[in-house]
């Protein structure tokens, strides 16, 4: 059974630009997407910023109406039937704000449990549960302004599980946690689906989505370019390789230039400190590491590798592509 | 002889209807029961979350510190000018300072929501809106009324406010009113934030605009005609009319209609604050306006 269905979900923004000469624009934030979670399943929805994730989360969590399409949780549409399905859903969203920064995290919990109409005989206990769930027992009293991210974003989860939902929606609830948070955060997730939960979860961090999700659905620029298992992605461009470039002060008409070049797939650049990273996808059976440093004149090269393609480079070739 | 249990011989159709009603009213209480607790329980936590004086010095300083000074400002001032009695200032003014609980502590119990972020997993939830909306003003009536309070007893001891111990019941009863109509008002101030940026601004127009047009500190009948219509249109006006004549020795009975008109106005305020809130909400999932301004 299909637990979320998105059907020709489309999304559009109306924004107003200039002073006194306002112009009415309208901006397309996500393009007619579909797709369907099944039970017990952790689906992703991975795609950079802007890509329309968190509007489509939005339309399924009764937030936001669609422009066009349907959407339907535990096969009840979210737009006819807002309050029954925000009574099944829990919403976790990343990021510092959306906590009662004055109230401790017992008394965030103890309200969100008030609005979500948990019973009064069971709170406390819901609440002591989960608080050890998310490894926030003992702090429970200290207000949030004194939170790490970390520990905010563990109790967004804590209050999004509040009401014991059995579909629950992750938007990027690792962003800004540090490494150690975000695995302690992960280890969390992963053990929503093990409890039977259905999770959709969206990310920009590869691994993440690779570490976590059954399967996942690439967006970018609105639409869905993608979808699949973690192996499946792999496989579209397993085919190729990628070649790895330092270099000292590449200039953008290179990269340009390198993206022009016959086989190369998708390039993408990564600052680290004072040098980048160039990353080149390239068609298989072709040797390019001279082309490719042939392009780069004016910049310095430091090391020049060649390596498999991860699932990381599938998901950058398809949003390059898009 | 028939084996058939008496329930089975009810007709399904009939059975299925009683069951189903039973369900319903199960649910519909249930439902009721979790509104009342939102509207106490999380109008209480919810009040603490967001009404941004409520350490303890910021309170004296701004709930307790600034009503009494503008009480006694307004009443040396009068007294210097030797227009009318101290009491006439001193109930307009004490009455009127609960709008520092009414209007702000509504503006920052709605508004904030939106300032702080927490807008969004609010209205993720199920919760009824009429409680949520409702429960945030029931901690400021409350606030309102110690301020006010406040306000006479401190006019007790420093300017020989005495008014007759009999009147002081009917005396509560109008500040009473006057505070939850004028709440309404804060509520509606409060509705308005949730879309517009600087709502501390016109909450700040309001509160002295009330010293001017609602008969605070000058008498309403001497307001040019346009200031008198909006005066009487706003919350506050008739309850401090009515007050006024209490403590001079009015039964409430004389001061009715004032209080009608005042409690009348305030509803008006709420329901329409109540319809703006919805209203926004709709909007914001129509134009994702949400978090936008």
């Amino acid at each position: 059974m299909n637990v979320v269905e998105a059907v020709d979900l489309r999304r559009t923004y109306k924004t107003t630009t200039g002073t006194i000469r306002r112009r009415s624009l309208e901006v397309e934030a996500v393009r007619g997407i579909s797709f369907a979670i099944a039970e017990g399943e952790l689906f992703g929805l991975l795609g950079p910023n802007g890509a329309g994730k968190t509007t489509t989360i939005k339309m399924l969590i009764t937030l936001l109406i669609p422009t066009s399409g349907e959407a339907r949780v535990l096969g009840h549409d979210v737009v006819e039937d807002a309050r029954w399905v925000r009574e099944r859903i829990g919403y976790v969203f990343g990021g510092d704000r959306g906590l009662y920064e004055r109230l401790s995290a017992m008394d965030n919990l103890r309200y969100f449990a008030e609005l979500y109409g948990v019973e009064p005989k069971g709170q406390r206990a819901r609440i002591d549960e989960l608080l050890e769930l998310v490894g926030l027992k003992g702090r429970e009293k200290e207000r949030v302004e004194g939170y790490s991210r970390g520990m905010r974003q563990r109790l967004h989860i804590a209050r999004g599980l509040l009401h014991d939902p059995p579909v629950v929606f992750l938007d990027e609830p690792t962003i800004g946690v540090d490494p150690v948070g975000a695995r302690e955060l992960r280890a969390t997730i992963a053990s929503l689906t093990a409890s039977g939960k259905t999770v959709l979860l969206t990310t920009h961090y590869m691994f993440e989505a690779d570490a976590l999700c059954d399967r996942i659905a690439v967006i970018a620029n609105g639409e869905i370019v993608a979808q699949g298992t973690p192996q499946e992605l792999k496989a579209g461009v397993a085919d190729g390789s990628v070649v790895e470039v330092e270099v000292f002060g590449v200039e953008e008409r290179s990269v340009e230039r390198l993206r022009q070049l016959a086989g190369v797939r998708a390039v993408t650049v990564e600052d680290q400190e004072q040098k980048q990273l160039l990353i080149v996808q390239t068609a298989p059976g072709l040797e390019l590491t001279h082309a490719i440093l042939s392009q780069l004149d004016g910049a310095s090269v430091g090391r020049v590798s060649s390596r498999e393609p991860t699932l990381e480079d599938a998901y950058v070739a398809l949003v390059t592509a898009a | 002889m028939s084996n058939t249990a008496p329930e089975s011989r009810v007709p399904r159709g009939a059975r299925g209807n009683a069951g189903t009603r039973f369900r319903r009213a199960g649910r519909t209480a249930g439902q009721g029961r979790a509104a009342l607790r939102v509207f106490f329980v999380g109008g209480r936590i919810s009040y603490r979350a967001l009404f941004n004086w409520i350490s303890p010095v910021m309170y004296v300083t701004t709930m307790l510190g600034s009503p009494l000074f503008q009480i006694l400002f307004f009443t040396y001032l009068g007294r210097y000018a030797g227009s009318r009695s101290d009491d006439f200032f001193i109930v307009g003014n004490a009455v009127q300072v609960s709008a520092m609980a009414g209007i702000y502590g509504m503006v920052m119990g709605i508004a904030n929501e939106r300032q702080f972020g927490t807008l969004t997993p609010l209205l993720a939830t199920p919760a009824n809106r009429l409680a949520v909306f409702a429960g945030r003003a029931l901690p400021n009536i409350v606030n309102g009324l110690v301020v006010s309070s406040f306000g006479f007893a401190a006019s007790w001891l420093l300017l020989d406010f005495s008014p007759d111990a009999a009147s002081l019941p009917a005396l509560a009863f109008v500040v009473v009113v006057t505070v939850v109509s004028c709440t309404a008002l804060g509520m509606l101030i409060g509705s308005i934030g949730l879309r517009a940026r600087d709502v501390f601004f016109a909450a700040n127009l309001v509160y002295f605009l009330m010293l001017l047009f609602c008969g605070v500190n000058v008498d309403v009948d001497s307001l040019p005609g346009w200031m008198e219509a909006i005066g009487r249109s706003v919350p506050l006006t008739h309850g401090i009319e009515a007050a006024r004549r209490v403590v001079e020795g009015a039964t409430l009975g004389d001061v009715r209609g004032l209080i009608v008109t005042e409690a009348l106005i305030g509803i008006a305020y709420a329901v329409a604050a109540y319809v703006l809130f919805r209203f926004f909400e709709a909007e914001s999932r129509r134009r994702a306006s949400l978090e936008t301004f």
